[in-house]
């Protein structure tokens, strides 16, 4: 099913040909690895001057800009890599903020509840992922939701942290330029280690389950163990984010902290990125939220309307996402064409994309 | 009567409270076999969609509440019984969701299931909006003249709008069931659903028999929501409360046949009805006991209660 997500070339590499030696087999990134990693660290230095503006909004926009880059970034080693869809991500980013508000509430200081966030989210995906990962592409998506739903309730039942789970936390000690950059800190952190997984064994071994996780387990792949490490992987960066953010909004409940929103968000930006690839999460995040944020101001009554249409118009025209689009636009094409030749050649390899995915 | 033999004998209290509690059993049984075929009405057109096109439509909360507010709206403005006016809701949601196949989805079909996840979770959020800018997100219910009433046999009571949207429930699984069965066009249905390329080389046309599928789901999903209008208060927000019923209550029953969505929802109803009631438990916790089983379900039988490989 997530062998038709990428280019058949990754998936034939499997196959033993007498030249498979001198041609590694590399994930759709792998060929422009090092502009992509470039590139984003290039996006993630020029957000570092966000700062100098000085203007508390746009710190404010890009600071959940930088979140969900960091959630979605996280979402990919699982979702992207692997191809293991969870719609229940958003349980870390609740583990997280409900490990550092309750730690925060005791008189601990932030930075050991959001330590014990990550390690509680950590032991937990391991936990989850016993069971939950032996389910596979709609039952996995839909277990994942369960769990997030089911834990989002029991939250506000038991009162957690206050009644009907509503935290109330004194206001951070750090400045909000500060909490910026622990956010900039993290996507960083989340990008290299998608870098890392892009060009790496560990990296590989996910790919090759995304392919095909019975020619893997062939391959002497422990799959079992690697997907829940991925899990693993991706629960901590998303717990971290999830009590970095509940230190900041200094007051939070269940409805927003399990919201299924920001699971499909994780989801969507990853996925109109270009699952699995090393900028794509990057990009998306920083060019759909500053484009939902711009609805919200300019017209709030048809937000929805409009992301909505974004939506279905993006996945409708680039189901394989940004960062695909541009490399199928730009892949190497026979020499000596002219500009001209080579700009019908890439619109007629994006429109043959598009239309492969139809009835 | 039995009151008063109980004033004048305090001593056979026991009794009195067992034949409470007997009625109470019988109540709680009415309740659950209501509530569990509405939830059959709610999840059938999302397993029919799913079983046959391999979609999660997460759309399908949309279309219940599009069916919800052209029954609310036939009812304000041209005074269309909700019951009655079932079959006008139906056309319009299979017109809907005929236009949205063929137009969208159609598009992405071979695309991999995340792209179908997000482009229906848009087509959800555009309509969920649509609606709610018509009708704004006031709480609407519709009161006939027969709300309220219903049959009474001692202390079980039967509320007829209730008992008319479970038949009505199971007649339309009954029926999907039969037409996808007996008709030429179901079995065209059917034969998609198990192999597309094969049927596609018998002569289907895949693309229509696609949107005749959808919107088939979204008629189905109207019905139910003209169904839940007349018996609950409704607003825009609701649409997705009921995509994630309808997705539990389909791993619970299977995708195998409609049949399954009536078990489905007869298992998710037993979850909402019994658990509230068990000592130590309280209300609250249904939706968190229906997702955990949700969760055993799927990792001990996959396939659900009546589940099969596809629609047969």
């Amino acid at each position: 099913m997530f062998g038709s997500w990428h280019k058949p070339s990754t998936s034939s590499t499997a196959t033993a040909e007498p030249g498979a030696e001198q041609r590694p087999a590399q994930p759709k990134s792998g060929t422009r690895w090092p502009w992509s990693l470039l590139t984003g660290l290039i996006i993630l230095a020029l957000a570092a001057l966000i700062p100098l503006s000085g203007d508390a909004a746009t710190l404010h926009t890009w600071t959940l800009i930088l979140m969900f880059a960091a959630l979605a970034q996280s979402w990919n080693f699982l979702g992207g890599f692997t191809g293991y869809a969870s719609f229940g991500n958003v349980f870390f980013f609740g583990v997280g903020a409900y490990s550092t508000g309750l730690l925060i509430l005791a008189g601990r200081p932030f930075w050991l509840g959001v330590l014990a966030g990550a390690v509680a989210a950590g032991l937990l995906a391991f936990l989850l992922g016993l069971p939950v990962l032996r389910l596979r592409g709609h039952y996995f998506a839909i277990a994942t939701l369960g769990i997030a739903e089911a834990t989002r309730e029991l939250v506000a039942i038991r009162n957690l942290g206050g009644s009907g789970g509503e935290v109330e936390l004194p206001l951070p000690a750090l400045s909000d330029t500060a909490f910026y950059f622990l956010f900039w800190l993290l996507a960083l952190a989340c990008f290299l280690l998608t870098a890392y997984l892009a060009r790496s064994k560990p990296g590989y071994a996910l790919i090759a389950i995304r392919e095909s996780e019975e020619t893997a387990e062939a391959m002497g792949i422990p799959t079992y163990w690697y997907k829940i490490g991925a899990f693993v992987l991706s629960a901590v960066p998303t717990a971290l984010a999830g009590g970095l953010y509940a230190y900041w909004s200094t007051g939070f409940d269940p409805p927003t902290v399990f919201d299924v929103g920001i699971s499909v968000e994780m989801v969507l930006l990853t996925v109109l990125g270009g699952a699995g690839t090393l900028l794509g999460p990057l990009v998306s995040a920083i060019l759909f939220e500053l484009l939902s944020f711009q609805f919200q101001i300019s017209g709030s009554t048809f937000h929805n309307s409009l992301l909505g249409l974004t939506i279905a118009i993006v996945t409708i025209f680039i189901p394989q996402g940004l960062v695909g689009l541009v490399q199928e636009f730009f892949r190497p094409l026979a020499p000596g064409m002219s500009r001209r030749q080579l700009l019908v050649e890439g619109v007629r390899r994006v429109r043959r994309v598009i239309a492969a995915n139809g009835v | 009567m039995l009151v008063l033999a109980v004033r004048s004998l305090p001593v056979r209290r026991l009794p009195f409270h067992r034949e409470v509690s007997a009625m109470l059993i019988a109540q709680v049984i009415v309740n659950w076999l209501l509530l569990g075929s509405l939830y059959a009405a709610v999840a059938l057109g999302f397993s029919l969609v799913w079983g046959i096109m391999n979609i999660v439509n997460l759309a399908h909360g949309a279309f219940i509440l599009v069916g919800a507010y052209t029954a609310y709206w036939a009812f304000t403005q041209l005074h269309i019984d909700p019951f009655l006016g079932l079959p006008l809701t139906m056309l319009l949601l299979f017109c809907l969701g005929w236009v949205v196949q063929y137009v969208a989805i159609n598009r992405v079909i071979r695309a991999p299931f995340l792209v179908t996840f997000l482009l229906t979770f848009g087509l959800d959020l555009l309509i969920a909006d649509v609606v709610q800018l018509l009708f704004t997100s006031d709480r609407r219910s519709i009161n006939t003249a027969y709300s309220g009433f219903g049959l009474t046999l001692g202390t079980l009571h039967i509320p007829f709008d209730r008992l008319l949207a479970a038949l009505i429930a199971v007649l339309l699984t009954a029926a999907l069931s039969l037409f996808l069965q007996r008709t030429r066009t179901g079995n065209a249905i059917l034969a998609t659903g198990m192999d597309r390329d094969a049927a596609r080389l018998m002569g289907i046309r895949i693309d229509r028999i696609y949107a005749l599928t959808f919107g088939l789901g979204a008629a189905l999903a109207g019905a139910a929501g003209a169904m839940l209008v007349e018996l609950y208060p409704f607003d825009p927000s609701q649409g997705g409360v009921f995509t994630l019923r309808a997705f539990v209550i389909v791993v619970l029953g299977g995708l195998g046949t409609p049949w399954g969505a009536l078990a489905g929802g007869l298992v998710f109803g037993l979850a909402e009805t019994v658990v509230p009631l068990l000592p130590g438990i309280g209300p609250g916790y249904d939706d968190a006991i229906a997702f955990a089983l949700m969760v055993l379900v799927l990792i001990f039988r996959p396939r659900g209660i009546l589940g099969k490989a596809f629609y047969a």
